[in-house]
């Protein structure tokens, strides 16, 4: 055989291997039948168990397919009845009767019960279950005291002895001891900052207290079986936890559930609606562990919508759910859930009607759609803000003076107007101004641009034309918009205040990990509430906060939030945040820069779809219109 | 023609199974170094799976590091993960935590490998007659034309030939759905930007290779045995010439077929490519891992085809 013959058969062979490849996956391809509803979610979702989510492209899924005690109106916000169809709140605020409704049910036919909430929540605060939103339920009598392993002599606490099979899920209980708290036999020097809450192979041996219980009348002892010198006589527990039946969450009976909170908090019937405090079926969950709970074939939910399917960075097929107590109001009977990461594409699948709503569009065509005035786009105010942050613990940016000359150097309008150019407002305040349209707060405002003052500010501070101070870095992750608005404050500083400022730009991740180590002079941030209430902007900049990240401390501020969170009465609450938020204004340790807006963009064949200031858009309420030119609802 | 003896049958055969054998070694110790710095180079970067934008409390960012053992010492996390390789159990990525890593290349590689094929193919079909037209025609007007547009076929990036095709047809000439996976028709442009480049190399390839043979003197004496110009063309000089392509397809199909992060992107098809970029922006340790190992895994074997196709191609070259 000669040399070239074989080069022949070679090549040919392997274009007939390509072709049949190629052949073959080609036929594999699933055609799925076009759902009555797509949307672009963004990006891959995480995982679609509501205790483990924390992402906006989650929650739309998460609340298709389940269901909590309330919903939100898709206008006004405001809390609905969801599973609950009534509730009561003692005159204290402080307890919260839940009526759950008699035809709520499972996607396989069971009862909803109050039982499967206070399940899915000692499930959510479960240490083991390390739920990124648990803080949310915090509010709730002794709930902290559980997540974090927390125990005190005296406490009532619950004991889960090691009889459960390693193969076994996560948090599939296993035999269960309860007691009072005798005593802690602390070791020297173990302080226990872990807490006594998880057992097994965390580290290296520390030094591991004993816990002494009264169970039954009988002292007993319990000690991690790793610890090092390990007690003889103790026994060895897998978790040692704040009793949960002292929690504030009771099942009063089948359809009654009553919670208990630590003080009243206003945006409470907020919280329960809110996607990770969806039930979960017990049932399920145990059967098949997590995560093969969640699978297509295994999942039962209780929202108007099942999975059907999932393909990964693909899309999620939602199908109506013929058991969901609202079935008769749900128009849609499939949904497609498209994973599509880039915007341009988004934009690309809209135009061409391969999707019915796209949640964002990219930047550089904002000011043509503003221009032409589409209809199907739905620019609206957002309760989000992006801000710089001081670190407060370096010199001279701990001086309020220092601070308020660079915050004063910045001209947010230039930044809104040639950066941006898609409708963001220049922001005054930490807490975005248009919340005073769903609850009564009206942030107040910083000092204004003002270059002369700022100049003037900064020699004052001894620091006059920028002589004097450190050569300071901006940090930012990367991103276009972030780029470009770094770039524009270094030239408007070193501008007006003479001041030297490297761009410092960081992927997300190294981001991230400079801002909580406080590896940084000033750093970008952004924050979206979680909830309609100032708190939720406001708590982060109190004294040990774990997104204080540039180390502010001010201790009339940490009272006026603490005072406002535990206030009963509404409007001196308001007034507590408020002035709380005027000495963060006047101390500045944060730039506010700008408040983004929601870039909806909707087909105007489907109705229901609200602009609303959280940017939530619940599926159930969605329909298809049979007449497009009636268009998308004002 | 060769004339080959029984013994060097023999001969050959052993050293064939020597070959195998030193190359599957090489392959685990180059899979284990691979293995190791990526697991230290990963953990050594500032920023961690569990990292978001906003900060969780002390006591959630600790249960959330014991339950994916983030906590353990360095050397212990190290030999629980090689011990999940071996067993070819990387675990559930972190991102996509409803799914194994195992179940998510499971999902993927088909698709990037349908798509990377189609490109392949693609590229070979437009590629190989582009080359031999070029050398035919030697600086006329046709390879002057063909070589320009396969130098900028190198030359523009995948994701502007995407832009102008999207324009071309998804807007103007709505032939194709812009984005998506799901039907042959999905299928057509990704290949197509992908392939682009693949095609101009190797037409290039293709061109040198047959201006070398069609100065040899056996296609003299096949032309002056009076052969029409295209049997001489397909029987004899394309036969030789396409050697440095055989080269060119091996480490090219290892690198289609896991993916193309831009392409996939832009079209949103569900390959491995934007997994390949998002584990590594996310600090997906497992999935990272997983894909690092299968990429080494693919490269390595084509490499070790092309090796074991070069004995084919020519008997002197000796396997070791």
């Amino acid at each position: 055989m000669t040399r070239a013959a074989t080069v022949y058969r070679i090549l040919v062979g392997a274009i007939l291997l390509l072709s049949v490849f190629g052949l073959a996956a080609a036929l594999a391809l699933v055609r799925p039948e076009k759902a009555d509803f797509t949307f672009c979610n963004g990006t891959e979702i995480k995982t679609v168990d509501p205790a483990l989510v924390s992402g906006q492209p989650e929650g739309r899924v998460i609340w298709a397919i389940f269901e909590g005690l309330t919903t939100y109106h898709p206008r006004t916000l405001a809390p609905m009845p969801g599973v609950a169809e009534r509730w009561e709140i003692s005159p204290d605020g402080k307890t919260y009767t839940f009526f759950l409704r008699k035809d709520a049910r499972w996607s396989d036919g069971r009862p909803v019960t109050a039982e499967d909430f206070r399940w899915s929540f000692q499930r959510l605060l479960h240490p083991e279950t390390a739920a990124e939103y648990a803080y949310e339920l915090w509010y709730i009598t002794h709930a902290e005291e559980y997540t974090g392993g927390r125990v005190a002599v005296g406490d009532p606490v619950e004991i889960e002895l090691r009889e459960r099979e390693p193969s076994d899920p996560p948090f599939a209980r296993g035999k269960m001891l309860y007691g009072r708290l005798l005593a802690i036999e602390a070791p020297e020097a173990a302080a226990s900052s872990t807490g006594p809450g998880r057992a097994e192979g965390s580290g290296p041996p520390t030094a591991e207290p004993v816990y002494v219980v009264d169970i039954g009348g009988k002292p007993r002892r319990f000690q991690r079986a790793t610890a090092v010198p390990r007690d003889p006589t103790a026994e060895d527990y897998a978790w040692l936890l704040f009793d949960f039946h002292r929690v504030g969450i009771q099942a009063i009976d089948e359809r009654t559930l009553q919670i208990t909170l630590k003080h009243p908090v206003p945006y409470f019937l907020e919280i329960v609606g809110f996607f990770p405090m969806c039930p979960v079926p017990r049932h399920c969950v145990e059967r098949y562990g997590y995560p093969a709970w969640t699978k297509p074939e295994n999942i039962v939910c209780n929202g108007p919508f099942v999975l059907k399917y999932r393909r990964i960075r693909d899309r999620i097929r939602l199908e109506k759910n013929p058991y969901y107590w609202d079935r008769a109001d749900v128009l849609l009977n499939s949904v497609d859930v498209l994973a599509v990461e880039s915007a341009v594409t988004g934009l690309n699948l809209y135009l061409t009607g391969s999707s019915d709503w796209i949640p964002t569009v990219p930047n550089e065509i904002v000011p043509d759609l503003l221009r032409s005035r589409r209809r199907d786009f739905l620019p609206a105010p957002y309760l989000a803000s992006e801000y710089y942050i001081f670190n407060t613990r370096r010199e001279p940016l701990n001086k309020s003076q220092v601070r308020r000359a660079i915050a004063m150097a910045v001209n947010k309008q230039e930044i809104v107007s040639r950066v941006l150019r898609s409708g963001q407002i220049p922001a005054e305040s930490l807490v975005p101004a248009d919340i005073a349209k769903y609850v009564a707060y009206q942030p107040p405002h910083c000092e204004r641009y003002d270059p002369q003052r700022a100049a003037a500010l900064l020699s004052e501070a001894g620091y006059p034309g920028g002589r004097g101070m450190p050569r300071m870095e901006l940090l930012y992750n990367t991103h276009e918009s972030h780029q470009a608005i770094a770039e524009l404050l270094q030239s408007q500083w070193s501008r007006t205040l003479g001041l030297d400022v490297r761009l410092n730009n960081q992927d997300w991740a190294r981001y991230l990990a400079s801002r909580r180590e406080g590896e940084f002079w000033i750093a970008r941030a952004g924050w979206i509430a979680d909830y309609l209430d100032p708190n939720t902007f406001l708590e982060m900049f109190t004294t040990d906060n774990p997104n204080n990240h540039g180390g502010w401390s001010h201790p009339e501020y940490d009272s006026l939030v603490a005072a406002a969170q535990v206030e009963p009465r509404p409007e001196q609450r308001m007034r507590l945040f408020r002035r709380a938020e005027e000495i963060l204004l006047r101390e500045m340790p944060l730039i506010p820069i700008y408040w983004p807006v929601t870039r909806n963009m909707v087909s105007p064949r489907v109705q229901g779809f609200y602009p609303n200031i959280l940017d939530i858009h619940p599926l159930k309420d969605l329909r298809i219109a049979d007449h497009p030119s009636l268009g998308t609802g004002e | 023609m060769y004339d080959v003896g029984l013994d060097n049958v023999a001969q050959r055969k052993a050293n064939m199974f020597r070959f195998i054998v030193s190359r599957t070694i090489w392959l685990l110790i180059t899979l284990w170094a691979v293995f190791t710095v990526s697991f230290c180079l990963m953990r050594a970067v500032p920023g961690g799976p569990l990292d978001r934008e906003r900060r969780l409390d002390p006591q959630i960012e600790r249960n959330l590091a014991a339950r994916y053992h983030l906590d353990d010492p360095f050397w212990k996390q190290y030999v629980r993960e090689l011990g999940n390789v071996l067993r070819f159990d990387l675990g559930y990525s972190y991102r996509m935590a409803d799914f194994t890593v195992n179940q998510i290349i499971a999902q993927g590689l088909p698709v990037s490998a349908a798509l990377g094929g189609a490109a392949m193919l693609f590229a070979l079909a437009v590629g190989i007659p582009t080359g031999v037209v070029s050398a035919v025609r030697r600086n006329g007007l046709a390879d002057r034309v063909l070589m320009t547009a396969a130098t900028l076929g190198i030359a523009l990036p995948n994701f502007v030939i995407a832009g102008f095709a999207i324009i071309l047809f998804v807007f103007l000439l709505p032939w194709f759905p812009a984005a998506g996976w799901g039907t042959p028709s999905h299928l057509v442009l990704p290949a197509v930007c992908l392939g682009a480049p693949y095609a101009a190399y190797i037409a290039r390839l293709t061109r040198t290779g047959m201006l070398d043979v069609l100065r040899q003197d056996y296609i003299r004496t096949a032309r002056a045995k009076g052969l029409s110009a295209i049997a001489v063309i397909f029987r004899h000089a394309l036969r030789t010439a396409l050697t440095p392509v055989v080269s060119f397809l091996g480490p090219a199909v290892a690198g289609i077929v896991t993916g193309s992060p831009v392409v996939e992107k832009i079209f949103a098809i569900p390959g491995l490519g934007v997994h390949f970029v998002e584990a590594a922006i996310q600090r997906d340790y497992t999935l990272a891992m997983g894909l690092v190992l299968l990429f080494t895994l693919l490269l390595y074997g084509a490499n070790v085809l092309v090796d074991a196709a070069y004995v084919l191609l020519d008997p002197r070259v000796k396997l070791r």
